[in-house]
């Protein structure tokens, strides 16, 4: 059963007798211990739809369900969402780590006392108990960025909003965000997580979801993806001469010998033989094309501009 | 509601602990001004609500004033605020809705500035010796009269809500409230009183000045009209500030500025 669903989202803004349409026709679902990357150029309509989904922009058309209730109906469907939003501080700077996360706590629904027993609970798990008294505003922007998932998470949501979560940080920080992500999926939290780090969604996402002018383009399984976009050849590194011998008989095989490396392009129990005809240089590296998540978005999102 | 209560005054007493120099500054000149009251330096109020020549009646005019002020204001200053810093958006992700929020935050602010605001009335009339002597009856209509300024307030959230940046027209505010707060409506006659009544705040104010000023007696009737009034406005205030977090939430304005 999905978490989130959402249907057909419609959203156009209007300024000053201009009218962008900046989402159409959207539909998204996210199953519990799943991660949905959704990703986009800029202005593509990503953060409007996470906004739309956390009930904060209302859709012009089509339905967002979180855990079966619609947060534009029932405002306590809030209850099932946490958001970290980009941009934004999401915490005040002006109070304790625990301070903000009892005050959170208490405005998602919770006792005090209850948000700050859960509270201390995630300051530990998030390594901040060191922290727990510190101004908000004296702690790294890594240590913010972890407060305010935590603070997101203050009252069990069932299904967290990351935007850019890794923004800004350094390569310490977005690793220990990564990190927490991968740990709270296993724990069987949705996420959907918008970021331009492609290499982060390529770590993380269980599924990828492009968005661009509004229109997902590409919807899939992270590897399924990634898999339609890799090519079928083999590139095999040597080191040492391939002479001319060598040269003809992988020609023969269908490979392709080029300056200290062999590009093989044929069906995948071929490879022995090409690697037999190596023999006795040293092979240094094999690799099948694999394309990443970088390549498949800027394809998808080039193809689009040119249809 | 009372949960939502308690967390604000919380928080409002850990960013008031947080601002020390402000803080300071707040007891600094609330005190100033209350000892030149009681000194008889009626001027230092400045173009304040004066029910009277008497020294409680100037402390009731000057309490008033910068409650109204306060009630008026701090909705819209906050929201700008926290749309700057960006925690608005999540204050609006709670599942108790905004005007729930924020009416929890005012009565929790009332009840700070009321707390300041005694202690230190307490503390002079310890130093002078001097007392102050008016009947609790007072306390009703400025009770009413605040309801009414805090309706206004959710209509200026509104404003501050949809327009994003409205503090040249809150300090213009300051002369509306004068206006209200001033103006013997109870005296005229005829359409000019009755509308005059119907602008909000104006039957508690009227009230005021007939038991500080003119002594007369405490009329419940009077009372009813202020208290229905002061709730009309509250929740006509409410109704608004509602419209306008859905316009908001309709037009995308709850990001950053």
């Amino acid at each position: 059963m999905s978490v989130l669903v959402c249907e057909k989202l419609q959203k156009t803004f209007h300024s000053r007798g201009r009218s962008t349409r900046a989402v159409q026709g959207v539909s998204l679902r996210v199953a519990p211990g799943e991660v949905l990357a959704f990703l986009g150029p800029n202005g593509a309509g990503k953060t409007t739809t996470i906004k739309m989904i956390a009930g904060l922009v209302r859709p012009d058309a089509g339905t967002v369900r979180v855990a079966g209730r619609d947060p534009h109906r029932d405002p306590w469907a809030l209850r099932e969402v946490g958001a970290v939003l980009e941009g934004n501080r999401n915490v005040y700077w002006r109070l304790t780590p625990l301070e903000n996360l009892e005050y959170f706590g208490v405005l998602r629904g919770l006792s005090a006392a209850e948000a700050r027993r859960r509270g201390r609970a995630l300051l530990e798990r998030f390594d901040l108990t060191d922290k727990q008294n510190a101004l908000t505003q004296q702690l790294s922007r890594g240590m913010q960025q972890k407060l305010a998932i935590a603070v997101s998470l203050v009252h069990e949501p069932s299904l967290l909003l990351l935007d850019e979560p890794t923004l800004g940080l350094d390569v310490e920080a977005a690793e220990t965000v990564k990190r927490m992500v991968r740990e709270l999926a296993a724990g069987g939290q949705a996420i959907v997580l918008t970021t331009h780090h492609l290499d982060v969604a390529q770590q993380l996402s269980h599924r990828v979801a492009i968005i661009r002018e509004g229109r997902i383009v590409a919807e899939d399984h992270t590897d399924a993806l990634l898999a339609r976009f890799s090519g079928e050849q083999y590139e095999i590194e040597v080191a040492g001469e391939i002479d001319a011998a060598r040269r003809e008989r992988l020609r023969a095989l269908g490979a392709e010998p080029l300056e200290g490396r062999v590009v093989y392009l044929g069906a995948p129990e071929g490879l022995w033989d090409v690697l037999e005809a190596l023999r006795p240089l040293p092979i240094l590296r094999v690799e099948k094309d694999r394309a990443d998540l970088t390549e498949v978005f800027l394809k998808l999102i080039r193809e689009e501009e040119r249809a | 509601m009372l949960r939502l209560i308690g967390i604000e005054f919380k928080r409002g007493l850990l960013m008031l602990r947080r601002y020390p120099m402000e803080m300071v500054g707040q007891l600094i000149v609330i005190t100033m001004i209350f000892y030149g009251l009681f000194l008889g330096a009626r001027y230092i109020a400045g173009p304040t609500a004066q029910f009277g020549e008497r020294l409680d009646a100037l402390v009731v005019g000057y309490v008033l004033w910068t409650f109204a002020l306060f009630a008026i204001g701090d909705l819209s200053w906050g929201l700008m605020d926290e749309a700057r810093t960006g925690t608005l958006e999540q204050v609006f992700l709670s599942p108790y809705g905004p005007s729930r929020v924020y009416l929890a935050r005012n009565v929790a602010g009332l009840l700070v500035t009321l707390a300041l605001n005694l202690g230190i009335l307490l503390l002079i009339q310890l130093l002078t010796g001097v007392r102050l002597d008016f009947s609790p009856a007072v306390l009703a209509p400025l009770g009413a009269v605040l309801l009414g300024a805090y309706g206004l307030g959710f209509m200026l959230g509104a404003l501050a809500l949809l327009f994003k940046r409205i503090q040249a027209f809150l300090n213009l505010f300051q002369f509306v409230l004068m206006f209200l707060i001033m103006t013997p409506f109870e005296q005229f006659s005829g359409t000019a009183r009755l509308a005059g009544e119907l602008l909000p705040m104006t039957i508690g104010a009227g009230q005021l000045r007939a038991l500080m000023a003119r002594g007369e007696a405490f009329d419940p009737v009077v009372f009813g009209l202020a208290l229905a009034s002061g709730l009309a406005y509250l929740i006509a205030g409410l109704w608004v500030f509602d419209r306008a977090v859905r316009a908001a939430k309709e037009r995308g304005l709850l990001g950053g500025y």
